[in-house]
């Protein structure tokens, strides 16, 4: 195997670990705010890809210009889903009733994605599509190259606004520790439905990432979540940095675990994580004390 | 009997029932339980007290197994039971209230109580839980704690004070040698609280140890033998309530002098 | 030993159960009805069926009920939601059909011998998932079908992968189809009468009791000593069990195995509908929900086809279910029957003091507010428990 090869599958493997850290943040994000393991993340991901790809097609303008529409409609949607529905579920049976919530949902979605636009998969054509960079003998795609820019932007953006802002101390504090966030005055209810407005906004984002440089179908979110809740797992539940540096490590494992063992083998390296981790270090690998107990 | 029994310790030392040396649990950087060394004494009615946040719940969850403490022992009559899981350490002779209470809420009160039959064998397990004698034990605790009435009724339809004393007869069900009560006086009327006083003073009489964590002082001054009193994670002071009562590390650490 | 409370001694005169009233024998009765008819119903239905369509919804619906019933054993006991049962029934078929086809097993043993393996099987799957709260379980339970649709893809050689698999019929080509749909529909109610009649053994017992103390709270329950992680762990093995042996029924019928329908997260939202709908906590609750949702499905198929709609249809139903009717159907009409019985302590004799207490628990159910015995009234106004996810 050349040297070259190994550098080029590294950098597609950060590449992609990127993208799975900005999603991972999106559920570490609604499991921190209410302990849901958000099974739609997912399906809002190729929700927000066909809107990027539907823009593209009726407009003729650049994709990511979508995200001006996806990301505060998928913020809004968010908080009324907190608000409407995940909250009024019963506290005793939240977590089991959510996931089942959360995973209607992303069966209706794929539904009805297949049932507007078909099973036909489906790709953006962009006037930067072919192109790539050449570094040091790797040969890098542009667009991966600008999906990669986005998550990681996105991913800066967020923990800034988590540890600069009022409201990201709010949230952090919802997150640790609701009770006496509530006793400090938070509106902790509000709190975890903008926790999940956000959550969402991650999904739009990394969406339109995907549009660019993937082909997509409706039932394609199956792919992503389980090496999403893969990754948050091993980063430990509820863990913003562990889920991103689980993302990083199991999305370079698995690229370079495609030269050897093809796409389809390669990607079971994240459900080995998963189990791995759960016999051995339940609590997850990267902090997660929330995981303790769930 | 109100009066408590005064321990001057000499010839008369009591027997250590439950005890911790150097427990220590924290949480992210704070140290909820730091280095514990606690006696509670067998046959008695033991109090643990302490300000809030002092660790005390804490405490509780590491000695019964609901959380592993990070170091330090917990032994009961002198055998090692740290970090067992909950059910051996029930299993050991160690029963526990909950605080806010905790009962099943949609089983039955009847239905409640049959979960604390111990069993020993697949077999056992396998038999009926809905057996003659099972049920006659139950309905005696019940008796015993005065609500034999609502054995039918859903354990959540049943009142805050009830499902107090329900998750007591619960835990008598198990027959545990030491009861570990969390804030038993909590939430609850100066009625039952005398109720549920007379209930304690009445097991302990058969040899049952309490050992309790709470709040109300009226009831720990009159109710216990042995007060521990709990400070930012280990124990401050120790002794008879009334000597614990005028101990100015106490008053400090209620008061925040 | 003297008693505690010198208020409530008097207990009841016979010591048994209160609240056998005559209300309550009817309703004993219109069950055993009830039962005997549908019972009879369900053996004469290959009789009934006009022809081998109707008799293969009949042999569907039956093995959908065998899948709930299967499913039910962990959902209904802990309380723990499995989205990825097709695992099981998945596994139950590939190893039913692969011990036939490899090793010339008599399909029956097969049948048999791949439950069993995969019993074996889910005894590391259910330490690894069962072993933290919740979530991790069904993060696991989807995982799961996920990787084992990869791999029975990607192993073309055992599985046929995506060509998909072939499996021969346990009897001869002398039975004509609809002669094996019926045989199928039989085999398929025997299983599922096996698995309730298990399934009432459990709840009865006193593992079945501290099961049901695990779904209601788990540290509570161990607690009281019960030991959750085997308990969790050894009804989670008989769930496998059952389902694979469901599917495994399954495969022989259909005769074709495809990776993405036997592995298919579809397949097990429907058990997760199915016994939602009819009921988790009741044994019959699965059984309804697969007619029902085996049938609504069935309609479906052939009135709209293949269209992505159904997908919307089932995502609609069950998030209508979990918001509206998280108890199921059989919960709510016993809550209805229970609306007209009459008071029970009227009919017995007791005193004013049990009289009073009764009321009020009466009233409690009714107002749904917690209000009591006269020296308890004060105490209505506690704070709420935290539910169980809260720490």
């Amino acid at each position: 195997m050349s040297g070259s090869l190994l550098l080029q599958t590294l950098i597609l493997g950060v590449l992609l670990g990127g993208l799975y850290a900005l999603l991972a943040a999106g559920l570490t994000l609604y499991f921190g705010v209410m302990r849901v393991v958000m099974i739609a993340h997912s399906a809002f991901l190729i929700l927000a890809a066909y809107l990027a790809w539907f823009f593209h097609q009726q407009t003729g303008l650049d994709p990511l210009l979508s995200l001006a529409v996806t990301v505060p409609l998928f913020f809004v949607v968010g908080y009324l889903m907190q608000r409407g529905l995940i909250s009024r579920l019963r506290p005793a049976t939240l977590t089991m009733m959510s996931v089942l919530l959360t995973f209607a949902i992303a069966l209706a979605i794929e539904g009805m994605l297949g049932f507007l636009f078909t099973g036909t998969q489906r790709r953006i054509q962009l006037g930067y599509s072919g192109s790539s960079i050449e570094f040091f003998g790797a040969r890098i795609a542009v667009v991966k190259l600008i999906a990669f820019g986005l998550a990681a932007a996105a991913l800066v953006a967020l923990f800034l606004l988590l540890k600069m802002t009022r409201f990201g101390q709010a949230l952090r504090a919802t997150i640790q520790h609701p009770e006496a966030a509530r006793l400090l005055g938070v509106n902790t209810d509000r709190i975890a439905g903008f926790g999940f407005g956000l959550g969402l906004a991650t999904a739009a984002i990394g969406g339109t990432a995907l549009a660019l440089d993937s082909t997509i179908y409706p039932s394609l979110h199956w792919h992503w979540i389980g090496p999403l809740m893969a990754i948050i797992v091993v980063g430990g539940l509820g863990s913003i940095p562990g889920a991103a540096a689980a993302a990083l490590l199991l999305g370079v494992t698995q690229s370079l675990l495609q030269l050897p063992l093809g796409t389809t083998w390669a990607q079971t390296v994240f459900y080995v994580a998963l189990f791995a981790t759960l016999l051995v270090r339940p609590q997850g690998f990267f902090g997660g004390r929330l995981a303790q107990r769930f | 009997m109100t009066a408590t029994i005064p321990e001057q310790g000499g010839a008369t030392a009591p027997t250590v029932s439950l005890a911790t040396k150097g427990l220590t649990k924290s949480f992210g950087g704070v140290r909820a339980v730091d280095g514990a060394d606690v006696t509670f004494h067998k046959g008695k009615i033991n109090a643990l007290i302490g300000p809030n946040g002092s660790g005390k719940t804490t405490f509780f969850n590491c000695v019964t197994g609901m959380i592993k403490p990070d170091s330090g022992r917990v032994t009961l009559d002198g055998r090692d039971i740290t970090s067992k899981p909950p059910h051996r350490i029930a299993a050991a002779g160690i029963g526990r209230s909950f605080q806010l209470c905790r009962i099943f809420p949609r089983m039955t009160v009847l239905e409640n109580m049959l979960v604390g039959v111990r069993s020993t064998s697949v077999l056992h397990r396998l038999g009926s839980s809905r057996n003659a004698g099972d049920i006659a034990k139950a309905r005696e605790l019940l008796r015993r704690v005065g609500i034999d009435h609502l054995e039918q009724s859903e354990a959540r339809d049943i009142s805050y004070g009830q499902q107090k004393l329900l998750e007591l007869a619960g835990v008598l069900m198990v027959d545990p040698e030491t009861i570990m009560l969390d804030e038993p006086a909590g939430g609850v009327n100066p009625a039952l609280i005398g109720r549920i006083g007379t209930l304690v003073r009445e097991l302990n009489a058969e040899g049952r140890t309490f050992v309790i964590v709470e709040h109300n002082m009226d009831m720990v001054m009159s109710l216990s033998d042995h007060v521990v009193v709990f400070d930012r994670g280990r124990p401050i002071a120790e002794g008879p309530p009334s000597l614990v009562q005028n101990d100015p590390r106490v008053l400090e650490a209620y008061l925040g002098v | 030993m003297p008693s505690v409370s010198d208020r409530a001694a008097p207990a009841h005169v016979d010591g048994e159960a209160p609240g056998r009233s005559r209300f309550d024998l009817t309703i004993v009765g219109g069950k055993v009805v009830l039962a005997v008819v549908l019972g009879a119903l369900v053996l004469a239905f290959p009789m009934m069926a006009t022809d081998a369509f109707i008799l293969s919804v009949g042999v569907v619906i039956a093995s959908y009920a065998a899948f709930a019933v299967g499913w039910n054993f962990v959902g209904g006991f802990t309380g723990y939601i499995s989205l990825g049962h097709a695992a099981y029934t998945g596994l139950g078929g590939y190893g039913t059909a692969l011990l036939v086809l490899e090793l010339d097993l008599n399909p029956w043993v097969a049948l048999v011998a791949a439950a069993v393996l995969v019993a074996l099987l889910a005894v590391p799957i259910g330490i690894a998932s069962l072993r933290v709260r919740g979530a991790s379980f069904v993060i696991v339970s989807i995982a799961l079908v996920l990787i084992l649709l990869l791999v029975a893809q990607s192993w073309a050689s055992l599985t046929g992968g995506a060509q998909g698999l072939r499996v021969p019929r346990p009897f001869g080509p002398d039975v004509l189809r609809p002669e094996q749909h019926e045989r199928f529909f039989y085999l398929n109610v025997a299983l599922v009468a096996v698995a309730l009649a298990v399934w009432w053994f459990i709840d009865r017992s006193r593992f079945g009791t501290g099961l049901k103390a695990i779904r209601e709270d788990e540290d509570k329950a161990q607690a009281l000593g019960v030991p959750t992680g085997a308990y969790k762990l050894a009804v989670f093995v008989i769930s496998a069990f059952f389902t694979a042996l469901a599917g495994g029924m399954y495969a022989l019928w259909f005769g074709y195995l495809d990776p993405i329908f036997q592995f298919s997260i579809l397949i097990g939202s429907y058990m997760v509908l199915m016994s939602l709908l009819g009921g988790i906590r009741s044994l019959f609750g699965p059984v309804l929900g697969a007619v029902v949702v085996g049938y609504s499905l069935e309609f479906f198929k052939v009135h709209y086809g293949d269209s992505q709609f159904h997908l919307v249809a089932l995502g609609l139903l069950l998030a209508l279910v979990v918001m509206f009717m998280p108890d199921g159907v059989i919960p709510a009409i016993g809550a209805l029957v229970d609306r007209f019985r009459p008071q029970r302590s009227s009919i017995r004799e007791m005193t004013a003091e049990e009289l009073l207490a009764h009321n009020a628990s009466i009233d409690d159910k009714s107002a749904g507010t917690a209000t009591a015995t006269d020296d308890e009234r004060d105490l209505a106004t506690v704070p709420p428990r935290s539910g169980k996810d809260l720490r």
